[in-house]
């Protein structure tokens, strides 16, 4: 009879506490890893929307532009540096970028922009904003010609409630038919009549692309023209009207509100600026904060201009950091907290468990067990139970997991603008599994080992006569 | 010479406000091959003797020697091996473990003491024969009456081929016939082996079938009577 066997036995001699006991370790495991997973996806998908999208890991800039952004802290651009930066292993993508704020106007409606000055050979590999261009459009136009269609009339409720959304792809499109989908027929004759025209740039483009939520703003559609005006380089005033040639839809609902791409040439042009960039931007294919820190120093080594900085998303994105920060730590207290109440569920039952058997205890240190083999077998037990709660956790939280990982939950309704408002895409994502999970599965381990503690105390002191009589 | 040998022996419980003396100056000398029973009212210290000589407690003063070994002295881990290897228990209310079957229960003396599991295996099977219990190897003590768990303590008690086996109040949970059939198979194994038995009891019908019967009253022995 192995120690294992006995212990198995042993859990099953009070069925329905080893029950309550493991479903207590089974909800805490699923929702503990489940809660983690949320908090991470959203952190993954805020840093994925802004830092991959837009800020990038490391940037290397000149050393005043962090305190002041303006053209005059932008550094001649330098087409070797950025080869050598992008034969560093783990660097991803890296591109130019010049930055400047103006005012986009159209008729009577004016809003302050971000005029992004980018390479697009570059900026693709980088962020490839060309993935969100908007290429359908619900307009009230379309929504008529819907309705008098007597093969899509039955969808028009649907469809008017999405009136003037725009979509990248047919996928996203046909999302709002999740509830109850419809057939591909239907699809193609809804994605025929709301295409849109719509490019993205190219390095000698004479046009812009504006951001989804911008063009709305301003009332502007692909084939407009937008009218920027602004300070150029060295007080130098920077005014042009440029043609709409696409509109993209950037996640980053942040973003989406104020971007106008312009090709870098073009924007120097506008700013006056020949030759000189805002500043590198760099993504990176291992974004941990290990590898963050030694592609930086890398990078480092390579920059050998005293007036250029290199800098890391976390240096230049305190806000970022700190918000992730904040959620992290109060997701942690919860979890905290949801641990408290299960380890208290497991030292109650471990305390019933010693105090009914301190009998049998006794019986067997008489016959001649060791305690330390007594304490073994009855810590075994524990890790057991434990490892059941923490097993099943893992069974029906793992698949969770990884399905809305792949397919993250849209938000929809009051809570989607909410959100929207507060600068966050409207997506609920969970990051896939990977050591968070096995670490709830520790954690939980580890509080069956403190909780052992009071049987381990209790056996090393146990009196073999006082045992005995009980 | 004696394989137990009591010197002097005192215990005084003062774990209450009140100071308890339950056995005073015992002298006692056990000799290998005896089927002994120390009798005694309630109170008499019969049980507290069984613990002393069974190395689970330790007296206030005098000495206990088992073999070559002083009892007394032995501390913590030492004596927990020393009771494995040298001491049987049989206790009044069985004490078998019930998550075990009744071949697993005699089975565990000889793992705790290293026997390989061929071995025990076969050992605990001949045994629970011994006993009359062949046919319930398998049965866990739920399914045994209390006269075939006593019996299973026996066997579980000779498994690790102690010197002496200590029984306290080994009938008193049982009935006649279950008493007689015990009785029969340890005086069997007394006879026909040599097993060393000691018991606690006041069941006249183990007192008849004793070869020494110690009388204690009061802590003190009364009278030492061989038949």
């Amino acid at each position: 009879m192995s120690y294992l066997k006995m212990a198995q036995r042993n859990l099953w001699r009070n069925k329905r506490r080893t029950v309550i006991t493991v479903s207590s370790i089974f909800f805490a495991t699923l929702f503990a890893v489940v809660m983690r997973s949320f908090q991470l996806g959203s952190y993954s998908l805020m840093i994925r929307n802004s830092i991959e999208q837009y800020y990038g890991f490391i940037r290397i800039q000149h050393s005043g532009y962090t305190q002041d952004p303006v053209l005059e802290n932008t550094f001649e651009s330098n087409r070797e540096l950025l080869d050598k930066i992008q034969n560093i292993s783990n660097v991803k993508a890296v591109t130019p970028r010049l930055e400047t704020f103006s005012l986009a106007s159209s008729g009577n409606i004016s809003k302050g922009v971000l005029v992004l000055g980018i390479d697009p050979e570059t900026e693709t590999r980088f962020s490839n904003p060309e993935n969100f261009l908007i290429r359908f459009k619900l307009t009230p136009k379309v929504i008529e010609s819907l309705s008098r269609d007597s093969f899509l009339y039955p969808l028009l409720e649907v469809i008017s409630k999405h009136r003037d959304a725009v979509f990248a792809d047919k996928f996203e499109l046909r999302e709002i038919f999740a509830d109850d989908p419809i057939s591909h027929s239907k699809l193609r004759k809804i994605l025929e009549l709301s295409e849109v025209e719509g490019r993205f740039l190219s390095s000698n483009d004479r046009g812009v692309v504006l951001s989804s939520r911008l063009a709305r703003f301003l009332k502007l559609e692909v084939g407009d023209s937008v009218i920027l005006m602004g300070q150029g380089y060295q007080g130098a005033s920077a005014v042009g009207v440029y043609p709409i040639v696409g509109i993209v839809k950037i996640p980053n609902p942040e973003l989406d509100n104020r971007v106008v791409y312009m090709p870098l040439n073009l924007a120097q042009e506008f700013t006056n600026v020949l030759n000189r960039i805002s500043y590198f931007a760099i993504n990176l294919n291992n974004t941990s904060d290990n590898q963050l820190r030694i592609t930086a120093d890398s990078i480092k080594a390579i920059v050998t201009e005293s007036y250029l900085d290199v800098k890391t998303w976390q240096e230049l994105n305190r806000v970022l950091v700190q918000q992730i920060e904040s959620d992290n730590q109060s997701g942690n207290a919860f979890l905290f907290l949801l641990y408290l109440v299960v380890f208290f569920g497991i030292l109650g039952t471990v305390i019933m468990m010693v105090h009914e058997r301190i009998h049998e205890f006794g019986v067997l240190i008489s016959l001649g067990m060791q305690k330390h083999k007594l304490i073994f077998s009855l810590f075994l037990e524990l890790v057991l139970m434990a490892l059941m709660g923490i097993g099943f956790g893992f069974l029906v939280g793992i698949p969770i997991i990884q399905y809305y990982s792949f397919y993250p939950i849209r938000l929809s309704g009051d809570l989607a603008n909410m959100m929207t408002e507060m600068g966050f895409e409207p997506l609920l994502p969970m990051a896939p599994v990977s050591g968070f999970v096995w670490g709830q599965g520790i954690v939980t381990l580890i509080m069956v080992m403190i909780a052992s503690l009071y049987p381990i105390r209790k056996i090393i002191k146990l009196q073999v006569v006082s045992a005995l009589k009980r | 010479m004696a394989i137990i040998e009591v010197v002097s022996l005192d215990k005084i419980y003062n774990d209450s406000a009140v100071e308890v003396t339950a056995l005073k100056n015992i002298n006692l000398s056990i000799s290998s091959g005896e089927f002994t029973a120390i009798v005694g009212p309630s109170g008499s210290g019969k049980t507290t003797l069984l613990n002393l000589i069974g190395g689970l407690d330790y007296p206030t003063s005098g000495k206990i020697r088992v073999g070559d070994v002083w009892l007394n002295e032995l501390k913590g881990f030492r004596l927990i091996d020393f009771r494995l290897h040298n001491i049987g228990f049989v206790f009044q209310s069985y004490n078998l473990i019930p998550v075990l079957t009744a071949l697993e229960n005699v089975e565990l003396i000889m793992q705790l003491q290293g026997v390989s599991a061929k071995e025990r295996r076969k050992r605990a099977t001949e045994l629970l024969h011994r006993v009359g219990l062949g046919d319930r190897c398998d049965s866990r003590p739920s399914k045994l009456s209390g006269g075939q768990q006593q019996r299973v303590a026996v066997a579980r008690a000779l498994a690790s081929k102690p010197k002496y086996i200590l029984a306290d109040e080994p009938t008193a949970n049982l009935d006649g016939k279950s008493t007689e059939t015990l009785l029969n198979v340890m005086e069997e194994l007394n006879r026909d082996e040599g097993v060393t038995f000691i018991f606690s009891t006041h069941d006249q019908r183990v007192i008849n079938r004793a070869r020494r019967v110690v009388l204690l009253e009061d802590g003190y022995i009364n009278s030492d009577t061989f038949n």
